[in-house]
């Protein structure tokens, strides 16, 4: 059915408002159905803009998971807030400073080069207040650094191993290349301990920060580039795997949806696309796992991204990690981090984003681990500056449970 | 090595009956996952647990003694769930769930031996068996004379205190509405239940209703508010405003979101977890594999694909015509959406509603159900469909829970009795 359709299935129960993280804790935005089904009937092409409310959605989908109808509501906000992108409702500061959160691959491109002077830039607490006050950039909110080494460098200088399993496509995602390449290494490494050939084709970012900030007309662009390049493995049967929960999500339903993107060769792809963890379960389903982990002793929370529960397909991060002797997980039943994307980066957002969060960040701090983790990337940054706590992907652990050497904070553990 | 964390039950949906059985296959160390499009049924209730309010249908004065009426319903009605689970197992079910709300530190009250008179969010009074601890001060079966001040809020749709307040007074007994307002209120953009619930578990809150509520307390022996006395405290906080006030305190239940109705929630959805049962939302089953007469997998929506799940037994827990468990088509068909089970109903389209809405009959196409024999499979003729599915709460035949004023009980009852139809487990729990 599509996207908007479904606020036909409205029964105004109200249950996805008892939900809403955001809702709960700011009432500058009250509440999926009044913004969702609700006010869609208010948005007819011919109609001004509802009111503004609606750019407060973070688009975690909680709401989606518990309607008891099936109402596509962060879908259909998303909608309403790229057709007051459309209708010019932001005015051009604010597009500006989304579309420098949203363009993660411009910026890598610009900023990875001069690495040290743009991680100097920003971190520096008078630069951070500059872009606050000019763009609207919560001064505090956890930006990343860029690394060293691009990771499709570290990939081409890599030796890979025998691959009796045949092949598979990484969908590494923006983050994964300019921010934190670490995570790319364990995926190409838990892979090839499973006997798998990674391919890595030429990418674009998933687009999914730009559908979030209403930019559909660029959305569209890298998600038609991304198809391009992927859809000849797809048509070969070639699984494509991805560790960003966000850029699989996107690549199999995010875009497709939202720009009406019901192509055939849309459709391969997203049918093709999993997530890593997601692949790995098929194939200890199968029998095909490779379950020689050695112990890990360490007690830690995990938190299952919103995007990751939207792929509706259950919590196999959480399954896999509960195969590693001596991994003792806490799981986290927080309805999100906050950071939602872009977001918490967002100044007149940071303070709801941290709100949202604070479950979260009580819970890590109360587990008192040495770790947390989780499988997106904000979401990690985020769970690390409301908790102190520093976050790792789980093919971080499970590259270490295959023997790996650990990589970034797991270096410091003694495990 | 293959997974050992597969699921032996399937429980599909979430409704109080969902809830239940999931929790109590659980608890007996069945590995089960529990399945659903969203929440539902808990969401909308009054958070108390009706058993049977009227008995037969259409006869005025509410049942008083649940446990001989039952009985008689019992005699008259062999295809009732009730007649299905037998009084025995129906109490040993609301013992379990009274002993799981009070562990939970939000005791329910009540037995088959009596039943509560509470008033509704309309000032009419709604006959039931167990009712929570912040709301019993309500009852009205005592025909007492203490005077009662009905509290609302300003701008809180749909409960009205002095609409109920004069409907209590037409039934004889002594009542007086009023509005509050606060200054957290004041600068509240929108109120309604939650927000309200939220607020109440703030001190600073807490203390303005007091200020705004005692100078209007008067000759009120006991005070009635809505039912948003927060989630996870109702009770402490029931008691800082009881020693406030110098007077009892009750809650009455509103329209949805009901904050009782989600308080049980929690308490279910947390003991189903703690007893290591895999909740799943956002998962809506669209086709289901078979082999003779066994269910081997169900399929689940998801992005791009569709998901398989297979179990040894499968409970089907969706709910009826209004659950959505079951549903029409324009061609005139009943449908059982997952399995496709038969279902009980009129054939001919033109006899599923009568032409009067509220027609005291009830409409006959609300009492469409699917069959079960004695262990819930659902049967087709006389004989079981499938042998691993089983079938609870009011996606059941021979009742009428809005009527019969028996929605949770049954609920609860067949939640609990399915346990007895499935083949026992070994797996050790981690309950
Ligand atoms: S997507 Fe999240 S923030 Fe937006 S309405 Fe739904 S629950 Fe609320
Ligand atoms: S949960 Fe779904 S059906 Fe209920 S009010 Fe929200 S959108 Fe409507
Ligand atoms: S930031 Fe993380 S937890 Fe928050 S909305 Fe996104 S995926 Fe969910």
């Amino acid at each position: 059915m599509f996207v908007e359709q479904t606020l036909d299935n409205c029964i105004k129960c109200n249950i996805c408002v008892t939900e809403c993280p955001v809702a709960a804790v700011t009432d500058k935005f009250p509440g999926p159905k009044y913004e969702g089904p609700q006010a869609a009937r208010f948005r007819q092409p011919n109609q001004p803009l509802t009111d503004w409310s609606v750019d407060y959605c973070s688009g975690c989908r909680v709401c989606n998971m518990v309607c008891p109808t099936g109402v596509r509501i962060a879908e259909i906000n998303a909608r309403a807030r790229a057709e007051m992108v459309r209708k010019g409702a932001f005015g051009w500061r604010t597009r500006l400073r989304n579309n420098l959160l949203a363009r993660s691959e411009l910026l890598g491109k610009v900023g990875h080069p001069i690495a040290p002077l743009a991680n100097a830039l920003l971190q520096n607490p008078l630069g951070r207040l500059a872009a606050e006050m000019t763009l609207g950039i919560a001064r505090h909110a956890p930006l990343p650094t860029f690394s060293r080494e691009r990771f499709t460098a570290w990939y081409r200088a890599h030796q890979p191993a025998n691959a009796p399993k045949g092949k598979v496509v990484y969908f590494h995602g923006c983050s994964t290349e300019y921010y934190e390449p670490r995570v790319g290494r364990a995926a190409v490494r838990v892979l090839e301990a499973n006997g798998f050939d990674v391919i890595i084709p030429p990418q674009h970012c998933c687009g999914l920060p730009l559908l979030s900030n209403g930019e559909f007309d660029a959305a569209r662009n890298y998600h038609r580039r991304n198809v391009n390049s992927l859809v000849e493995y797809a048509r070969q049967g070639i699984p494509i795997v991805g560790t960003s929960t966000s850029c699989t999500l996107t690549l199999k339903e995010e875009a497709p949806e939202l720009l009406d993107a019901f192509d055939e060769e849309s459709r391969l792809v997203a049918e093709r696309t999993f997530d890593l963890s997601e692949f790995l379960l098929n194939l200890h389903t199968r029998g095909e796992l490779n379950t020689e982990f050695r112990s890990i002793d360490l007690r830690a929370v995990y938190h299952p991204p919103c995007q990751y529960r939207a792929h509706r397909v259950g919590r196999p991060s959480l399954e896999l990690l509960r195969l590693i002797p001596g991994l003792d997980i806490v799981e986290s039943h927080a309805a999100c981090c906050g950071i939602a994307g872009t977001y918490g980066f967002k100044a007149e957002k940071y303070e709801i984003a941290m709100q949202v969060g604070q479950p979260l960040f009580d819970l890590v701090r109360a587990t008192g681990g040495p770790i947390a983790i989780c499988d997106s990337e904000t979401c990690r940054w985020q769970i690390t500056h409301g908790s102190g706590v520093p976050s790792v992907h789980p093919m971080e652990l499970l590259a270490l449970a295959y023997g790996y050497e650990p990589e970034g904070v797991l270096q410091q553990q003694t495990l | 090595m293959r997974m050992n964390t597969y699921p032996d039950v399937i429980v599909i949906g979430a409704g109080l009956s969902g809830l239940t059985a999931a929790w109590q296959l659980a608890a007996r160390g069945h590995r089960v996952r529990l399945i659903t499009k969203g929440w539902g049924a808990t969401h909308w209730h009054s958070g108390c647990i009706d058993v049977l309010g009227y008995f037969p249908i259409g006869n005025t004065p509410p049942v008083s003694l649940p446990r001989e009426t039952l009985a008689t319903l019992i005699a008259n009605m062999p295809e009732h769930p009730y007649a299905l689970v037998g009084i025995e197992r129906l109490e040993a079910a609301l013992d379990a769930f009274a002993t799981l709300c009070h562990d939970a530190g939000y005791p329910l009250h009540g037995s088959l031996d009596s039943q509560w008179l509470l008033p509704s969010a309309v000032g009419a009074f709604r006959p039931t068996c167990l009712a929570p601890e912040t709301m019993m001060a309500g009852d009205l079966s005592r025909h007492d004379r203490e005077p009662m001040l009905i509290v609302g809020f300003e701008r809180l749709n749909d409960f009205y205190p002095e609409l109920i307040a004069a409907n209590l007074i037409k039934q004889g007994h002594l009542a007086r509405g009023t509005l509050v307002e606060t200054p957290t209120l004041r600068r509240q953009k929108a109120i309604n239940t939650l927000v309200l619930a939220r607020l109440f578990e703030q001190a600073t809150f807490r203390a303005e209703f007091i200020a705004a509520v005692k100078p209007k307390l008067g000759k009120a022996e006991r005070v009635g508010i809505p039912a948003v006395l927060g989630f996870d405290n109702a009770l402490a906080i029931k008691a800082e405003l009881e020693k406030a006030f110098d007077r009892p305190i009750f809650e009455i239940p509103t329209v949805p979101p009901s904050v009782p109705g989600m308080r049980l929630h929690r308490i279910l959805t947390r003991a189903i977890e703690r007893a290591g049962g895999d909740i799943r939302t956002g998962m809506q089953v669209v086709a289901a594999d078979t082999k003779g007469d066994r269910v081997t997998t169900i399929w689940t929506e998801a992005a791009a694909r569709r998901v398989p799940h297979h179990a040894d037994t499968f409970v089907l827990a969706t709910g009826g015509i209004l659950g959505g468990g079951i549903t029409t088509t324009y061609t005139g068909e009943v449908r059982e959406v997952v399995f496709g089970l038969p279902v009980n109903a009129p054939t001919d389209r033109m006899a599923w509603l009568y032409r009067d809405v509220l027609d005291e009959r009830g409409h006959p196409i609300f009492r469409a159900g699917i069959r079960v024999n004695s262990s819930f499979r659902p049967l087709d003729g006389e004989t079981p469909r499938y042998t691993n599915v089983h079938v609870i709460g009011t996606t059941l035949d021979g009742c009428e829970p809005l009527r019969e004023r028996s929605f949770e009980g049954i609920a609860i009852a067949t939640g609990f009795a399915v346990q007895d139809a499935l083949p026992t487990t070994n797996h050790s729990t981690s309950a």
